[in-house]
């Protein structure tokens, strides 16, 4: 008997031994950026224009550049501008476009890309997760943006479920956060107001209900321009959800 | 055995005991306002007759034509603060402070206050209720706040009448405002949603932005009023319905139609842009 509980007891300690060398299931892979999404921005919105309204739903005469933070630089560039230049492509860049009286269209080009369109000036912004952007020799209009979640209460996953736990339920909160380079340039106004090829846009997205139950969102754009902007250009721009896209109306710009 | 015991509760304690509600986010500190956006009306002032893009209804239009800017230089008007729906875009730097209990650690009350007029509102966070509508009305207002996920979601009753824009444009004692803090790193957004059921035909929404001042600071506001202008008594500035024209003077000073300059909410859609190609605008006086 003695013989036998001290077989036991070997076979026993080998499977506890065995267990714990055994590899570790692997975690399951994180979800993708359209499924792992803290806020819905898909659907279609119009820009409510309260703020800025004469600088924004009118293109200001030359050389009104009020609280634009511009250098010398960026003053003279401004005014260089004329009126014939105005409706040209350089003021629907990524820099200004959310500043823009628009419609804006988003949806998912694919699990890893959120698309923005807007009437205003006809332009697409793709905005990438889980990407880096290319050379800086690839320039555009409207850049590269790369994307991610940032969710409220701190990042998923890091073990917050437990060892063998069910994963906890992706949080309901939370912003979008997107950077924007490789941009070629472009007007923070319709009259000229410059951002150059250098410049960073920053921008935050969040959603909201207002108490009537509509839905809003609100995205802060930071510009960052070393060339022509004394400091950071912040803004934020709201929108509101429309049931469809019925009032999208297209207007192309002058290239 | 014993110690160890208390020690790892200790632990356990500290660790998860006294964690703030992880939906939180610290909004404590000086924020200066940044003035990139709406920097004319907030710095130098509004210009008279200048309700382009704001959703208000006739009667508010019509009280704002009444109004005339002297209206300030009046002793009752000197030392006004600006209402809680207005003063976040105001100057001056803002301060945010909590009050916790000490035990609990829960968060009893938020604090915001402006420089300017020494603008000191009470958010309170402990799940009370708005008090009966016979209760005071102040310029701050009654407000409690709730978390949803990182933004402070604020609802304010309770206001004394205001204004919408400080050129004359009312708002009502029975107006609300749903207010939203959101911290990104080093920049606040505060976004404002203000109704009236007499002044707005939609909630006004206005956004703008903070950024943490590490030495930022508050002064004391002492206001005194003065008789800067010998009136007769009784004497009230304003205008007559049917006699005051700002709309049309400050519609045909930046060439826009008068229609624009007169806002309501269609004036705030980018289709509106289309629509005043058709209008006419008016011509400037010699």
């Amino acid at each position: 008997m003695r013989r036998f509980l001290a077989l036991a007891g070997a076979f026993a300690l080998a499977a506890a031994v065995n267990a714990q060398q055994a590899p570790p299931a692997a975690p399951p892979a994180p979800p993708a950026p359209r499924a792992a999404a803290p806020i819905d921005l898909t659907g279609s919105w119009v820009s409510i224009v309260n703020e800025d309204w004469r600088w924004r739903m009118l293109t200001p005469p030359k050389g009104d550049y009020a609280s634009v933070p511009l250098n010398g630089a960026g003053r003279g560039e401004a005014d260089k501008w004329t009126p014939a230049m105005d409706g040209r492509c350089e003021a629907y860049g990524a820099g200004a476009l959310m500043r823009m009286p628009t419609r804006v269209r988003i949806s998912w080009q694919d699990d890893n890309t959120l698309k923005i369109e807007t009437d205003a000036g006809t332009q697409t912004r793709l905005l990438h997760f889980n990407a880096n952007a290319p050379s800086a020799s690839e320039r555009s209009l409207q850049g590269y943006s790369v994307a991610r979640w940032e969710y409220a209460g701190g990042p998923i996953g890091g073990g917050r479920g437990g060892r063998g736990g069910t994963p906890p339920p992706l949080p309901k909160f939370g912003t979008l956060r997107v950077v924007t380079t490789n941009l070629t340039g472009g007007w923070l106004r319709k009259n000229g107001v410059p951002y150059s090829e250098n410049a960073t846009v920053t921008e935050n997205f969040d959603r909201f209900k207002s108490p009537s139950g509509d839905e809003w969102f609100v995205v802060t754009t930071a510009v960052n321009d070393p060339k022509y902007l004394q400091q950071e250009f912040v803004t934020s721009s709201h929108f509101k959800k429309e049931a469809d896209g019925s009032k999208w109306s297209p207007a192309t710009c002058k290239s | 055995m014993q110690i160890m015991k208390t020690l790892f509760f200790a632990l356990a304690v500290v660790a998860f005991g006294v964690r703030p509600a992880s939906a939180q986010i610290d909004l404590s500190g000086i924020w200066a306002p940044i003035m990139h956006e709406d920097a004319l009306e907030r710095v130098p002032g509004p210009e008279i007759g200048d309700y382009a893009g704001l959703p208000i209804t006739a009667e508010a239009r019509s009280r704002a034509l009444t109004w005339d800017a002297s209206l300030l230089t009046i002793p009752e008007h000197q030392c006004q603060p600006h209402p809680s729906t207005y003063g976040f875009r105001g100057v001056g730097n803002l301060r945010i402070w909590v009050d916790q209990d000490p035990q609990t650690q829960q968060m009893i009350t938020l604090h915001t206050q402006i420089q300017w007029m020494d603008q000191h509102r009470k958010i309170y966070m402990d799940g009370r209720p708005h008090p009966a509508d016979y209760e005071p009305h102040t310029w701050q207002g009654f407000s409690t706040g709730r978390w949803e996920g990182d933004t402070l979601v604020v609802t304010t009753t309770h206001l004394k009448a205001g204004w919408i824009r400080r050129n004359g444009l009312p708002l009502s004692d029975k107006a609300t405002m749903e207010d939203r803090f959101i911290r990104h790193g080093d920049l606040l957004t505060h976004i404002s949603m203000v109704s009236d059921p007499y002044y707005t035909s939609e909630p006004v929404v206005k956004t703008n932005g903070f950024r943490l001042a590490l030495n930022g600071r508050l002064d004391p506001y002492p206001c005194e009023s003065v008789v800067e202008v010998p009136r007769p008594k009784g004497a009230v500035p304003s205008h007559l319905p049917g006699t005051n024209d700002a709309i049309q003077e400050f519609a045909a000073l930046h060439n826009m139609p008068a229609e624009a300059a007169a806002g309501g909410a269609d004036t705030a859609l980018p289709e509106f842009a289309a629509k005043m190609k058709t209008m006419k605008i008016p011509a400037k006086k010699p």
